[in-house]
């Protein structure tokens, strides 16, 4: 009997061997094809999160309530003081209103002049965060639009701060936003007091670093960054971040958006690269040579 | 269900709660909780709920759905495929081949159990993360989340433990 016992032991220690080194060897293509490969498929992943929408979603609702109605208790005991704080602060703003309203006009009649074209930037969609991801390694957001909303990959996202990143995997619903705070992110900016220019590079922490700013810039902290436009993936003018600290050579930059927090977010129709063109733009002649 | 059906194993659909549990709190960890603590040091909620479920029912997690609740991890939450896949499959050959050591021990033990094995997982995984990004990432991240998890193992286990006691 414990000879039959431990005979069926045996053949189930091996089954799970073979079924821990089959799955295992799953594992390694899958990250041979990451290291190696191209990856798996964007558009996979994009629907692999359409699928978890729904439950996300539901689940945010009462999270979100619980939330906002823990906020709205801690508030009670502040509200005095916060409200005099907002009458100071209305004040100022009805100076502030005044004073851009007549810089807005004054602007626009100086760009019918010179004939500028106009700079702003419609959105494709307003989306609400459902999700973020990327644990210790990554950092993203998942946005309850997608391809179905006419959201495409490596469009511009900010909220109302500031920039917050790009899309990269587009589902029919939903898409993930790679943030500027992550490691792959690189963003060309420019001191808005200097107008020199930079990148802006994500190291998965809250804060981000300015690299290649030119060794005579008078950086100061406290210094805006905005995007500066080139590459073509940003439009120009986006507030990024402001300069904290600068230890040496290393510039720290913190995001003006708040990627710990994000609700609503914006994607902008900005695609200013034109699409691939497909023939030779030499046209070859009648020999066969190109002109 | 009567006590002779649970000790006999025959447990219906309520041998799925296991990996149906994992895989809500896969979803959990996904949730936007609206702080930036939890942005960058989410609980890796899935590596609690496997480790517990192998360590007090573990034919109820076998290697396959270990399989699927990683892939799964990894396409949601956006890292490359195979890092949560390894992570799991490791957790079921680890508490598979030491259970015999801390099984009936109490809860202490098995806490601290836990906190060595996911200090070993997490480092293999900033590992294959460093590999594929072609540099040494940063440790901090990874330190953070390793704290958060092992702090979150004792009342995430223990509600685990109320489930199992109220279905299987």
């Amino acid at each position: 009997m414990q000879t039959t016992g431990q005979s069926t032991r045996l053949r189930r220690t091996g089954r799970g061997r073979d079924a821990f080194w089959l799955y295992m060897s799953l594992a390694l293509a899958l990250l041979a094809l990451e290291i190696f490969g191209p990856g798996f498929p964007r558009q996979l992943r994009g629907y692999a999160n359409d699928v978890a929408a729904p439950v996300l979603a539901t689940l945010a609702g009462p999270i979100r309530a619980a939330q906002s109605g823990m906020e709205r208790i801690a508030g009670v005991s502040d509200i005095y003081l916060e409200n005099q704080i907002l009458r100071d602060e209305n004040g100022k703003l009805r100076q502030w209103r005044e004073a851009a309203q007549r810089l807005i006009q004054e602007n626009e009649q100086l760009r019918q002049i010179l004939k500028v074209p106009q700079r702003e930037i419609a959105p494709v969609a307003t989306a609400h965060v459902i999700g973020v991801g990327g644990g210790a390694f990554e950092r993203s957001v998942l946005i309850n639009a997608g391809s179905g909303d006419g959201i495409a990959a490596n469009l511009p996202v900010v909220d109302e701060l500031g920039l917050v990143g790009r899309t990269i995997e587009v589902g029919y619903w939903t898409t993930r936003v790679l943030l500027i705070s992550d490691l792959n992110s690189r963003v060309p900016v420019r001191l808005e007091r200097t107008g020199d220019v930079a990148i802006a590079v994500g190291l998965n922490e809250p804060f981000m670093h300015l690299r290649f700013l030119a060794a005579n810039s008078s950086v100061q902290v406290g210094d805006r960054i905005i995007t500066s436009g080139h590459g073509g993936l940003f439009p120009p003018d986006v507030p990024v971040g402001q300069i904290t600290e600068i230890i040496d050579d290393i510039l720290k930059v913190r995001p003006l958006s708040a990627l710990g927090s994000l609700d609503f977010v914006r994607v902008m129709d900005y695609r200013p690269l034109p699409p691939e063109v497909k023939q030779p733009i030499v046209e070859p002649n009648s020999a066969g040579r190109p002109q | 269900m009567p006590a002779s059906t649970k000790r006999s194993g025959v447990l219906g659909f309520a041998g799925f709660m296991p990996v149906g549990v994992s895989l809500l709190l896969a979803m959990i960890m996904l949730l936007p909780l609206g702080s930036g603590v939890a942005g960058y040091a989410m609980p890796h909620l899935v590596m609690i709920s496997c480790f517990y479920w192998l360590s007090s029912r573990p034919l109820l997690m076998p290697y396959g759905a270990c399989f699927l609740l990683g892939l799964l991890l990894d396409l949601w939450v956006g890292v490359p495929l195979g890092v949560n896949i390894v992570s799991l499959l490791l957790t079921r050959l680890f508490v598979l081949n030491q259970l015999k050591h801390y099984r009936g021990k109490n809860r202490g033990v098995h806490w601290m159990v836990f906190t060595v094995m996911a200090l070993s997982l997490f480092a293999l995984s900033w590992l294959i993360m460093s590999v594929i990004e072609g540099s040494l990432l940063s440790l901090n991240a990874v330190f953070l989340q390793w704290l958060v998890t092992s702090f979150f193992y004792a009342p995430v286990a223990f509600v685990l433990g109320r489930l199992r006691r109220l279905m299987l």
